[in-house]
């Protein structure tokens, strides 16, 4: 009896995570390039951000955190209270042409300072 | 002065590794003066303890820079009671605060539980004792809340989202439901290692296992909280990994308190009760340690730490021997009794916590996949919301709809028959306001709609529960209609607290469906004079205003409220940029209508110029979710409130066996 509920709850996850994948790549700028659908993209924010996040878009490069990708973003939507350069941030979206293109609202600041100083800025 | 707290710390090193190696030594001998010099040393210990945390708060009150901890998390401006709560807002004062907590609890339960449990209270004490050690330990040699510079001008402060009032009390709060659960894991294992595997160890920590439960489901309650008003996206629960830290333990606990019913009753799941305290203790551990590893690329990640492989390593540590230990006592934890019927109050229990359990496990993958992902194949992934809100539907509308169908089937076996008579009336209520929801427009969301549906047969059962209690009591010779329902509730406090307790997760379903389902958003760029359309709302944009507060500049738009014509007044989204710490944070505006238990929810999203950018979101329900957390409390002070009548019973009962206790 135990044996087939478990066996049920372990057949209704499997189904699941087969078909609806259920988790997206997370990619640095580097490994951006064999990507072709929606990946999550975190790096650190460099300098110059131009635009307007409710405007047209706004504009940013992101680098890899220790490696030699970069890549240009656009985003539109809210833009987190701890986003400036420097810091680390994830976006999903998808790259079209040499600029990724995130999805609305997609943007979170990683925090390294949540609970810990910021000792590095 | 740090000197004074870091000897503190060393005597208490000192003092729980006594405990724990003289502890079990004398239990494994029975030698009876060193079993008391154990428990002694955990007591002293205690008090050590206690020590080098008021230092440490004296530290954070007198904003005493020369201690780093001090410098780091507080600053000259900081108000003094933000200053108090810094003691927890780093990874050092956390483990202090946690070992506090666990000294105070162990000493609690072992003074209180002396006589019912005392064949396993020898144990009880060298396992209380080694957990404290490895606390002792990271705190003396890996984690030094004590360690000392040269004063700076002025500390980092305190980050802005965390100086909020629930932020003093979600992480103490959070902490006494961890280490909570950590006296009945001592007790259980207390009993396996003594041999005394009968019922009595679930009797004694019967109220630490509720306490524990409590307050963990207090803590996760006052984070959303938190996070619904500070953080501020517009939501309450987002699935992070920290979030999820919490949740996985309560629920586990969610499934132990229910499984214990069963032992204690029919003396099955022996085994399954042990392997869920083992777990729910392993899963606080565990959450712990994903706080504060920085192992997780969580918006949250908190920092990178050398505390992490030392957890991983208390954890496997724990895992093992809890294993060994259940597979050594397999002999003694057979259960005598078997399931009668698929049909019975025992089976629906059973299925809750197979729901229960393989919810909790599906959280739990999706925690580790990514982890797991980057480790074995190289390929870094994150698990959204989508997968956690579809095993949240999957298992939590089977939850619900147990908790409404298990109080009235019988124990052992239920005619079908019988069973659809007591679920008629309930059935009849859910369907009734099915088609009332369904006409008033809930279809828009089915998932929404057969919740709604769920949670009106599950409050149905429980108003018809305790209707039936009350009227079969005053047939039988209470007089008034409200004695017999205070000599129901008060005969049975277990069974109606928990039925109050269902209540509250009905009403918090309630909630959590109307804004995760209901939910509606404007947004838009608005010049001062212009309005904007939300739900029934009509918001008028009247301009900026600019004022310097204590510690930072606050910037609000002020926005005029009215609801059909209906002036509600004026509230004011904006943002505060803090000084010290440099930062910016949003500070939304929430317009509750208590009636309707609906939220408008405004940030302010940007200012450029005199415009500002608004998200205006209105939230159906919401505030039941907070209501369901002061009915939550209600019902578990009913369950957990002392019995003096339940406690002679106990007396009587295990004075057969054990003729010390008769003397009591």
């Amino acid at each position: 009896m135990i044996a087939l509920s478990v066996a049920a709850v372990l057949a209704v996850f499997l189904v699941y995570t087969s078909f609806a994948g259920g988790s997206t790549p997370s990619v640095q700028p580097s490994e951006l390039a064999g990507q072709s659908g929606t990946v999550q993209l975190g790096g650190m924010v460099v300098d110059d951000v131009t635009g307007d996040a409710r405007g047209d878009g706004l504009r940013f490069s992101l680098k890899d955190r220790d490696g030699p990708g970069i890549v240009k973003v656009v985003y539109t939507g809210s833009v987190p209270d701890l986003f400036k350069p420097g810091r680390e941030v994830m976006l999903k979206g998808k790259l079209d042409g040499d600029t990724f293109v995130a999805e609305p609202d997609s943007l979170v600041t990683k925090c390294p300072s949540k609970y810990a100083p910021d000792k590095g800025s | 002065m740090p000197l004074l707290g870091r000897a503190a710390l060393v005597v208490v090193l000192g003092l729980v590794a006594y405990a724990a190696v003289a502890g079990a030594y004398a239990a494994f001998t029975g030698k009876r003066r060193l079993i008391e010099s154990a428990r002694n040393a955990l007591y002293a210990a205690l008090a050590a303890a206690g020590v080098a945390s008021l230092v440490l708060l004296v530290a954070m009150g007198t904003r005493d820079l020369g201690f780093v901890y001090v410098a780091d998390h507080t600053s000259k401006e900081l108000p003094l009671r933000y200053a108090l709560s810094a003691f927890w807002s780093g990874q050092e004062g956390s483990l202090l605060l946690w070992l506090l907590i666990l000294l105070g609890m162990s000493c609690a339960a072992i003074a209180l539980n002396g006589r019912l449990t005392r064949r396993v209270l020898p144990w009880t004490v060298p396992i209380l004792g080694g957990i404290a050690t490895f606390f002792a330990v990271l705190l003396v040699f890996v984690a030094n809340p004590f360690a000392t510079q040269a004063a700076p001008a002025d500390g980092a402060g305190l980050n802005p989202s965390l100086q909020n009032p629930y932020m003093l009390a979600h992480p103490p709060l959070l902490y006494l439901g961890y280490v909570g659960l950590t006296i009945p894991f001592a007790f259980a294992m207390a009993a396996l290692a003594s041999k005394r595997t009968d019922e009595r160890w679930i009797i004694a920590t019967r109220r630490w296992t509720l306490a524990a439960w409590t307050f963990l489901g207090i803590a996760i309650l006052l984070g959303a909280k938190w996070a619904y008003e500070e953080v501020g996206w517009g939501g309450w629960y987002a699935w992070d990994p920290v979030e999820n830290a919490a949740l996985m333990p309560w629920i586990v606990a969610t499934a132990y308190l229910h499984s214990v019913m069963v032992q204690e009753k029919k003396d099955m799941l022996r085994v399954w009760n042990v392997i869920l305290v083992a777990g729910a203790f392993a899963l606080s551990l565990f959450g712990t340690f994903l706080t504060r590893s920085g192992i997780l690329s969580s918006i949250h990640s908190f920092t990178e730490s050398s505390i992490g492989p030392w957890f991983l390593g208390f954890i496997t540590l724990v895992l093992a021997a809890s294993i060994a230990l259940i597979i050594w006592r397999l002999p003694l934890l057979r259960s005598r009794t078997r399931l009668e019927s698929l049909v019975s109050r025992e089976a629906a229990f059973l299925y809750n916590n197979l729901f229960l359990v393989a919810f909790a496990l599906t959280v739990l993958w999706g925690v580790l996949y990514p982890i797991l992902s980057d480790a074995v194949r190289g390929v870094t992934v994150t698990v959204g919301a989508p997968y956690y809100d579809f095993f949240a539907i999957a298992f939590g509308l089977p939850i619900v709809l147990l908790m409404g169908l298990g109080p009235l089937v019988a124990w052992r076996r239920a005619s079908l028959r019988a069973l659809g008579r007591a679920v008629a009336w309930p059935a009849a209520v859910a369907l009734l306001a099915g088609v009332l929801l369904l006409l008033a427009g809930a279809g828009s969301s089915p998932a929404g709609l057969v919740g709604y549906t769920f949670a009106a047969f599950v409050l149905a059962a429980i108003v018809l529960e305790f209707a039936r209690g009350t009227r079969a009591r005053k047939a039988t010779g209470s007089e008034t209609w409200l004695g017999a329902f205070s000599g129901l509730v008060g005969r049975n406090r277990r069974r109606y607290g928990g039925y109050v307790v269902h209540a509250a997760i009905v009403l918090l379903m309630l909630g959590a469906i109307g804004i995760g389902a209901f939910s509606t958003t404007t947004e838009g760029d608005l010049a001062p004079g212009e309005r904007m359309e939300v739900g029934a709302y009509t918001l008028t944009y009247r301009g900026m205003t600019e004022t310097r507060g204590p510690n930072a500049v606050e910037r609000r738009a002020r926005i005029a409220v009215e609801r059909d014509g209906k002036d509600l007044g004026v509230i004011e989204p904006g943002k505060n940029s803090y000084l010290a710490e440099q930062q910016v944070s949003n500070e939304v505006a929430i317009r509750s209508d208590p009636l309707r238990a609906e939220d408008l929810f405004l940030i302010a999203d940007q200012f450029s110029g005199d415009d500002v950018f608004l998200k205006a979101i209105v939230n159906p329900l919401v505030n039941l979710i907070w209501l369901a957390g002061l009915v939550f409390l209600a019902g578990a002070a009913v369950a957990m409130w002392p019995d003096a009548r339940e406690a002679r019973r106990l007396a009587r009962r295990f004075a057969a066996e054990d003729p010390a206790l008769a003397r009591a």
